[in-house]
């Protein structure tokens, strides 16, 4: 059998080391990460060899390998290992560098990996954004809203929709999800094919799927692997449920406002539903949802938050221009809706609550568009990469 | 010795066991001048009641039945200077402890039997020793060492320092040895994490300062004659000299293994593939640059255990090149720092503080690292290296611009005892009558004509021109128990020819191995023996009148010691003498003799025992225990409690080498059942202090086997065990077997005749 020429990349070696990865230049291959780590399959084990390909700058090997997203970095092998790798964070790092390099398009790819130059542009930009488009089409004027409610204690003090139309924010958002799902679904297709020139599928993929489903809902895989970091899990547990509430409560939010218009009319024929008009009141269950959600969010966050300030704790691991940029998006996002509401209610003068409300709108759009090359790709890699790993071993 | 005393000790349990008046009584029937039992004889009252005993009856001799000669040596031994022969017998360890009168399948009475045969067997030797007299010779100060590596420029120091004369020998026109122009060295103190400046022109230049050394360069060793304190050494050289010198330090260091036997890793195929040793002549120029077109390389791949750990090359590790390599990867890094460093190992072996230097070197230098073995290396513009079983994959090629092969290390050392055989076999292929002989002589001396002209240390030696080398060709000894000593005594050999090391531990042989060469000298200057009976001043007495010149003691000392005349009679230097014995054990006309250890006295010990004609209840066994390890794990077993059967009589000699036939002989015909001899493991992991005491004496009871089928005894009679010194557990076990095969065979036949 003829040997096989290992195609290596010494540009991206460089790239690697700079953004985090230089620790993989210590490893000595004892093993003792992949001996450590709770959710290394047995026949194919992770990190020890993941690192050696870093180290040797083999990255083609390393794009469609499941095993760099199936880690959940614990960091278990970080407190372990005797040379100081830290393979959670050599771990971490590959996973930036998988979601640059199989970024589409590409350019937008390098854009976000370079966050730790790009990011005034990558957060000002869609505010700005916002800002010129609000000063387009309203001028920054009140328009009429279509519900001519009046403010009130349980209504608030004045309506956002007064200011930004709910059309506009269709439109903006709507293409924004748009434009993601179809970068998604391009890198997606190239991830899973990697994936699977690897090691053939066999397994069914809705059984797979909804595995998978489960397992991220109820956190297993943190439950199976977490040591030392309680708040990591509950933290992430929490910001994650806290985003599909806010998302719920938000759907049924749009459910409410054309509550007269089909198809939604049908919705009032369910019980809870019925039509109350628009806005709804603080005191109405889908408000409670919102801000149960708001709640979880917050705390959430902050323990995310607080966990990334031990700095040279080994079970946290080091913190890279990639994490902080996803991570203070995160916490924007949450910190601009929480004040967009609280304005309402406390602020007298529309024009802060208007302010946070533009600010909000931008970073949440920022967080929409970078999904598929910032770190909150994890969401839709890692996912796939499960499903394929129960595919692949059942 | 005429007037002899016995002083049995009855403290540490031993008067509790005995029936003490019966042991008193096989003495007073041997007519012993004097008898004294003593609760505690190692107490000043007890050494002070032994005094006045020797004054009173004027004794010259005097049996200490009390505790192994291991014990209580700081209470006891200036007696030896007082009394003109002093003998312990171990009651304590051999009998009471290990046969208590209430033990298992134990009696009273066999205990007592058991020290009444201690006694007599002591005061049997007693009878035979003679009072020694230490050797007085005119002994030499100077300390020769040969080389002057870092090992060697140590060594030199080291005596120096020590007050002692100083010639340093270099074959090359300068000093230094190998790490002469090395750029740098592996840390040697904390933090370990960096390469450190090369010391050795730093010590050379100590050397030259120090007017107690005098250096000889461009100067090899014409020959070195006569024994340690007295060798006469003829230089060879633009300074022809010759002196006496007290000892020698060989430090003669090792060469790189020769690259052009690594064609399979393309050594010669390409400019590009180079040795450490080419690669680090770049470092030293600080230019490192592809030898094939002059351009710097992009990448450099270190291929370690080139040509080691490999049954067709060196078979061993060199122990250096790992850390070696990652040195010199740290010095890349120095140098150039945008050149790659891949390093394909085996397993990296960075022993010791070498760890934190490979962890440092990792931190700083970024390198690549993959275990793998390298099938080959093709050379096509850029070099191809083909890797199986590497941790990147079963078959894969990585390409490098340069390629660094880290190859081990080649004592510089001759091979003394093949030298001796080629000699040998080229004068039989001339001389002798017959002319098959002839033949097999010459084609032997074809096979060892590799041989010729290797001679280092050039002496006068019966056995050979060169020290006798070990395993691949390292004239090492016991690394563990005595690390310095060779097989020649007063020549020690330090640093890489040594044993495969790195500039630190070469560092340290050297330093010790002076330090040893020092004590050499001033323990001839006492007439004691150096090693491994520190201290010793008797020595063995030739009665060369009955010599038959058999050769056998010439051929067998494993020192060297003996050289001979031209009819082969041989001529005896004391001072090249261990104490071993291994001559009075080969002798067949039993002329070699020490002043308090000899065929006879020993003999005489055997014929003591007292053995019943009852062998029903009574079968005798002697046991001959190397003194060395077999009789401390037999000492260490009684301590801990183990006991045996109480017919086993056992006389402790100092190496199994020493073992008479004549012995085996005795007991047989004076009606033993049985002999066990328990001497040292041997083979290549031998722990024999004698090297080859113990292997000798399987090889010549091997022979003994024919013998004593025509005398119509079994030869299971005979049985050889080795043991070591830490196999304590095994011993009551090794002596009950053995009872129990004898039972089966039933009495010895003689018995009673």
């Amino acid at each position: 059998m003829a040997s096989i020429p290992i195609v290596e990349s010494t540009d991206l070696r460089a790239e690697f080391f700079e953004r985090g990865g230089e620790n993989a230049a210590k490893c000595y291959q004892c093993a003792t990460c992949s001996s450590v780590c709770e959710l290394a399959p047995a026949d194919a084990p992770f990190p020890r060899r993941q690192i050696l390909l870093a180290q040797w700058g083999l990255f083609d090997q390393l794009m469609g390998d499941p095993a760099v997203w199936l880690c959940h970095q614990c960091n278990d092998c970080s407190v372990r290992c005797p040379r100081d790798v830290a393979p959670g964070d050599i771990m971490a790092s590959l996973r930036a560098m998988v979601v640059e390099k199989l970024a589409f398009p590409g350019a937008l790819g390098s854009l976000v990996g370079n966050v730790r130059k790009t990011w005034p542009l990558l957060v000002l930009g869609p505010i700005l954004f916002w800002a010129a488009l609000i000063g387009i089409t309203t001028g920054f004027g009140e328009v009429e809203t279509h519900h001519g409610l009046q403010p009130g204690p349980t209504m608030g003090q004045y309506f956002y929709d007064a200011l930004v139309p709910h059309s506009l924010i269709y439109a903006v958002n709507f293409a924004a999800v748009g434009f993601v799902c179809l970068v998604l679904l391009v890198s997606g297709s190239r991830f899973w094919k990697m994936m699977g020139d690897r090691q053939t599928r066999r397994g069914s993929f809705v059984g797979s799927l909804i595995g998978v489903v489960t397992d991220i809902a109820l956190h297993r895989k943190f439950a199976s692997c977490e040591r030392g970091v309680p708040s990591r899990r509950w933290g992430h547990f929490m910001v994650m449920w806290g985003f599909v509430g806010a998302a719920v409560a938000s759907g049924f939010a749009v459910v409410f406002l054309y509550a007269d218009t089909p198809p939604f009319s049908w919705f009032f024929a369910l019980p809870f539903f019925e039509d109350i008009g628009y806005p709804v009141p603080i005191t109405h269950w889908n408000k409670w949802l919102a801000n149960i959600s708001a709640v979880l969010l917050v705390v959430g966050g902050i323990m995310l938050f607080a966990n990334r300030l031990k700095k040279g704790d080994k079970l946290v691991g080091q913190t890279t221009a990639f994490d902080r940029f996803f991570l203070w998006l995160v916490l924007s996002v949450i910190a601009t809706g929480v004040l967009t509401e609280f304005s309402r209610y406390l602020v007298a003068d529309p024009s802060v609550g208007f302010a946070v409300y533009v600010i909000h709108l931008g970073v949440v759009l920022s967080l929409f568009l970078t999904l598929p090359y910032s770190k909150f790709a994890h969401i839709f890699y890692r996912s796939l990469a499960m499903v394929h790993q129960r595919m692949t071993s059942t | 010795m005429d007037k002899l005393g016995v002083f049995l000790c009855t403290g540490c349990g031993i008067g509790d066991a005995l029936a003490v008046d019966e042991v008193i009584g096989a003495a007073t029937e041997k007519g012993c001048a004097a008898t004294l039992t003593h609760g505690c004889l190692c107490a000043p009252e007890g050494l002070a009641a032994i005094r006045g005993a020797v004054s009173e009856h004027g004794l010259n001799g005097i049996l200490l039945a009390a505790c192994s000669d291991r014990a209580k040596t700081r209470e006891f031994a200036p007696l030896s200077s007082e009394v003109p022969a002093v003998f312990r017998t171990a009651i304590r360890e051999h009998c009471t402890w290990s046969h208590p009168a209430d033990g298992e399948g134990q009696t009273a009475e066999d205990t007592t039997m058991l020290a009444q045969d201690l006694v007599r067997m002591g005061l049997a030797r007693l009878n035979g020793m003679k009072q020694i007299v230490p050797l007085h010779e005119e002994i030499a100060d100077t300390v020769l060492v040969v080389g002057s590596g870092r090992a060697g420029l140590e060594a030199a120091l080291t005596a120096a320092r020590l007050g002692k004369p100083v010639l340093l020998v270099e074959e090359a026109s300068e000093l230094g040895g190998q790490l002469a122009h090395q750029v740098s060295i592996p840390p040697e103190e904390p933090p370990y994490d960096a390469p450190i400046p090369n010391p050795v022109p730093g010590l050379i230049a100590e050397v030259k300062a120090d007017d107690r050394i005098r250096v000889y360069t461009d100067t090899t060793i014409a020959k070195i004659t006569g024994q340690p304190g007295q060798f006469k050494l003829t230089l060879s050289g633009p300074e022809a000299a010759e002196m006496t010198i007290g000892a020698i330090v060989q430090a003669t260091g090792a060469k790189p293994y020769d690259a052009k036997n690594l064609g399979h890793l393309g050594y010669g195929t390409s400019a590009d593939i180079v040795t450490s040793q080419d690669f680090e002549a770049m470092l030293s120029a600080g230019a490192i640059v592809r030898p094939s077109d002059g351009k710097k390389p992009h990448r450099i791949a270190f291929i370690q255990c080139a040509g080691s750990r490999d049954d067709n090359h060196l078979r061993y590790c060199s122990s250096e090149c790992c850390v070696n390599t990652l040195r010199q990867v740290a010095e890349v890094k120095k140098l150039e720092p945008s050149i790659e460093s891949a390093v394909i190992y085996r397993d990296i072996r960075a022993p010791g503080h070498m760890e934190h230097f490979f962890v440092g070197v990792q931190k700083t230098a970024e390198m690549m690292m993959t275990r793998g073995d390298v099938d080959k290396i093709e050379a096509n513009g850029k070099l191809s290296i083909h890797l199986s079983n590497s941790l990147l994959g079963d078959r894969v090629q990585i390409q490098a611009d340069l390629v660094v092969l880290a190859v081990g290390m080649v004592p510089q050392s001759a091979d003394g005892e093949l030298i001796r055989e080629l000699i040998d076999s080229r004068h039989q292929a001339e001389h002798s009558e017959s002319s098959q002989v002839r033949a097999t002589s010459a084609k032997r001396a074809d096979e060892l004509k590799h041989h010729d002209g290797t001679e280092i240390l050039h002496l006068g030696y019966r056995q050979g021109p060169d020290l006798p080398t070990l395993k691949y060709g390292f004239p090492d000894s016991h690394f563990i128990c005595f690390p310095y000593e060779t097989r020649r005594t007063g020549i020690y050999a330090a640093g890489t020819v040594h044993a495969p090391m790195d500039s630190a531990q070469a560092a340290e042989d050297g330093l010790g191995a002076a330090m040893k060469a020092v004590q050499c000298i001033e323990m001839a200057k006492r007439g004691e023996a150096v090693h491994p009976r520190a201290g010793d001043t008797a020595y063995p007495d030739f009665f060369l009148q009955r010599c038959t010149q058999c050769k056998r003691c010439t051929e067998e000392c494993p020192f060297g010691t003996l050289n001979e005349d031209k009819k082969g009679t041989p001529e005896f230097n004391p001072l090249r003498c261990r104490r071993c014995g291994i001559c009075m054990g080969a002798c067949p006309e039993r002329i070699i003799s020490f002043q308090d250890y000899s065929v006879h006295m020993v003999a005489e010990m055997i014929k003591s025992m007292s053995i019943p004609e009852d062998y029903e209840e009574k079968p005798r066994i002697l046991a001959l225990m190397c003194e060395n390890d077999a009789v401390p794990a037999l000492e260490a077993a009684a301590a801990n409690g183990a006991t045996w059967n109480p017919w086993t009589r056992i006389i402790p000699i100092r190496c199994l080498g020493s073992t008479n036939i004549v012995w085996i002989a005795e007991a047989l015909s004076a009606g033993v059942d049985g002999v066990i001899l328990v001497g040292c493991k041997y083979g290549d992991d031998y722990q024999c202090h004698y090297v080859r005491g113990s292997e000798l004496a399987n090889t010549r009871l091997g022979n003994v086997g024919e013998t004593l089928q025509r005398l119509a005894l079994e030869p299971e009679r005979i049985k050889v065990v080795e043991l070591s010194h830490d196999e304590f557990d095994r011993v009551p076990r090794v002596l009950d077997e053995f009872s129990a095969e004898l039972e089966a065979m039933g009495p010895n036949p003689l018995k009673g005749f």
